[in-house]
């Protein structure tokens, strides 16, 4: 019993994780309708980013964190300006921009293995230290990560709900001729949407550097779980990426504890097809917002 | 002049003569002195060129946005190594099979499920399926010997020959792209002509997308099968390497690189690929480096791959001459040159 609900909290928080890394991607979609497959990569970006600022160099984490999200702010902005703009003026655009990030994924691969090297980093933990609990042991930093969740999660939806910017983007998600009818500069729109997607992936990034390991390879697996995650949710809808997040956390670590973790790829594909076959919106399947 | 010759003149076109002289030189170069490493390398573009064909045909040609096929391939590989090697069966009767059982796989597994759907939920369920075969490789790694891969698989001659290999190859590679231009120029690729140009009007003459689509994804698992378990009995040894992200990618930027919805495209763009691959191993991991900027570079500058820049560099030599034919048609300069039709408008998922 004790196993079952330690792995049951372990999938609890790697499911807020997933929740934070897979809002930017569901968020692009729902508003650009651009899939990123560069998404995984942006996250590895940020936490290599705050791995060197912060252990190689040896400043403080807080440093290294403004200093990796000043990063991704610039990334985005020239890529969407510098690339994806234009791309999505080509009748082509759904599949140039699928390529076009793929290109940009494995380019990242590259410079991290170039300026990095293929060695295991990770981030240093946020807090030290443990409590116990009736089942077992939560480091501090379990915990900070699921305030950290939360707190995004909040912080997010205030975002899309309360300010100009964020009301835009819902309305662009909603309907493109209505939004530009009422005079929404799309172009913008699509600007704020990728700092945003790429400053919430950049920082799931960040936080999941600090619970497991990362190779500059890793941005593939967290990319394809990114996918399934936002498939699952129904692509665009936030609430659905939450939800399904922390299902699929859980059934990771179910899965993890009951048959192995050899079988953690099939249980997420398994996942994956049913629910398509089932609900191919998605669970919660719908417009962003 | 004859009559015979006279009905014959019509057939003698640059193109063909073209066509024909690659073809002879294709079936020559192992008396033209090609080494065995060479030898080699041509053996396997040849073969990653059906497979790169074929991921055209379902993505290039019928809009299917499939990035599942190197699962395609690599089940073919597997199911033929592991038939021929735990039964002791010939290699030709494994290959048939590893591409029968790839076709009904893919079809049952993949195709139905995915081509209800659209866009980008079919690129993530095939990628997805594509991902999850590495896992199920080491869960029966009693037969498919998990990560380290399968050695000592059954070769198709004893004592394979380099050259040998190549003209296995060679056979296969033209039986494969003459049953794609008879898929592509028949009623499938009608098919998918007319939903590309006019989908209701398709569907009101009773062109049925999901049937179509489906027939294009069984006969691409086909040949990407066959090609997957030719590859497994040419080299005698295949490991789950073969679903990494970088083959992956750069099979795709194969008939990409080459010109996408092409039918030549995807063959010269394997022929880089696979030769640029093999002579820059040296290299190590610029060759990441240089792959991800030329499929960026590609799709910023030259969707139409290749075949656009020799289309128009073919379209600027009829101009310097004067007159001449310029070619009417070059489907990835068409491609570029649409009207921007783009992001413009809520479109269907």
């Amino acid at each position: 019993m004790d196993a079952f609900l330690n792995s049951l909290t372990s999938g609890l928080i790697v499911g807020s994780l997933y929740a934070i890394m897979a809002m930017g991607l569901t968020i692009l979609y729902g508003v650009s309708h651009v899939f990123n497959f560069a998404h995984g990569h942006v996250a590895v970006v940020a936490a290599y980013l705050v791995w060197f600022v912060a252990d190689r160099l040896g400043l403080s984490l807080p440093v290294g964190i403004v200093a990796a999200l000043l990063v991704m702010i610039a990334l985005a902005a020239g890529t969407y300006w510098g690339a994806i703009r234009g791309l999505l003026r080509r009748s082509e655009w759904a599949f140039g921009t699928l390529l076009f990030t793929l290109g940009l994924a494995i380019l990242a691969e590259y410079a991290l293995l170039e300026l990095f090297g293929p060695r295991v980093k990770s981030v240093p933990a946020v807090l030290q230290g443990s409590v116990r609990l009736w089942f077992g042991r939560l480091t501090l930093n379990d915990l900070f990560l699921i305030a950290a969740s939360v707190v995004l999660m909040l912080l997010v939806g205030a975002f899309l709900k309360r300010t100009l910017t964020g009301q835009a983007m819902r309305a662009v998600a909603q309907s493109l001729p209505g939004a530009q009818v009422v005079g929404i500069d799309i172009d913008r729109i699509y600007a704020a949407t990728f700092v945003f997607a790429f400053v919430m992936t950049g920082l799931s990034g960040v936080l999941l550097g600090t619970k497991t390991y990362m190779t500059p390879h890793i941005g593939w697996e967290w990319m394809i779980k990114g996918f399934v995650i936002v498939a699952f949710g129904g692509l665009g809808s936030v609430p659905g990426a939450i939800l399904a997040a922390f299902l699929l956390g859980v059934v990771e670590a179910l899965v993890t504890l009951f048959l192995g973790a050899i079988w953690i790829w099939p249980a997420w594909l398994v996942t994956f097809i049913v629910a398509l076959w089932i609900r191919p919106e998605g669970i919660l399947g719908g417009r962003s917002g | 002049m004859s009559t015979v010759w006279r009905r014959a003149m019509p057939l003698v076109r640059p193109r063909y003569l073209l066509l024909a002289a690659v073809g002879a030189f294709l079936a020559a170069w192992p008396y033209l002195g090609a080494d065995r490493f060479v030898l080699h390398v041509a053996g396997l573009t040849l073969v990653w060129a059906v497979v790169a064909s074929y991921w055209n045909l379902t993505n290039g040609f019928a809009g299917i946005t499939s990035l599942g096929n190197m699962g395609f391939f690599a089940i073919g590989a597997y199911t033929s190594a592991v038939l021929a090697k735990e039964l002791g069966l010939t290699p030709w009767v494994t290959m048939p099979l590893g591409a029968l059982v790839t076709t009904a796989l893919v079809t049952v597994l993949v195709g139905l499920p995915v081509l209800r759907l659209r866009g980008i939920y079919i690129a993530l369920l095939t990628l997805a399926f594509a991902d999850a075969l590495p896992s199920v490789i080491t869960i029966f790694r009693t037969w498919t010997g998990g990560g380290i891969g399968l050695l000592g698989i059954p070769e198709l001659l004893e004592d394979l020959e380099k050259w040998q290999a190549y003209y296995f190859a060679l056979v296969f590679f033209v039986v494969a792209q003459v049953t794609l231009l008879l898929v592509v120029r028949g009623a499938p690729g009608l098919a998918f002509v007319a939903l590309r140009d006019s989908e209701a009007f398709a569907q009101a003459l009773g062109v049925d997308r999901f049937k179509e689509g489906l027939r294009v994804f069984a006969i691409s698992a086909f040949f990407t099968g066959f090609a997957g378990a030719l590859y497994a009995h040419l080299l005698g040894q295949i490991s789950p390497a073969m679903l990494g992200i970088e083959q992956f990618l750069m099979v795709i930027s194969m008939w990409m690189l080459g010109g996408a919805g092409t039918l030549l495209g995807p063959v010269l763009g394997a022929a880089i690929i696979t030769f640029g691959n093999e002579y820059l191993r040296v290299a190590g991991s610029l060759r990441l480096g240089l792959l991800g900027l030329a499929i960026v570079v590609t799709v910023l500058f030259f969707p139409g791959g290749i075949m656009q820049l020799l289309g128009g560099a073919r379209r600027a030599l009829a101009r310097s001459r004067g007159s001449g034919r310029a070619s009417p048609r070059t489907p990835g300069a068409a491609e570029a040159a649409a009207a921007p039709a783009g992001r413009t408008s809520e479109e269907g998922r």
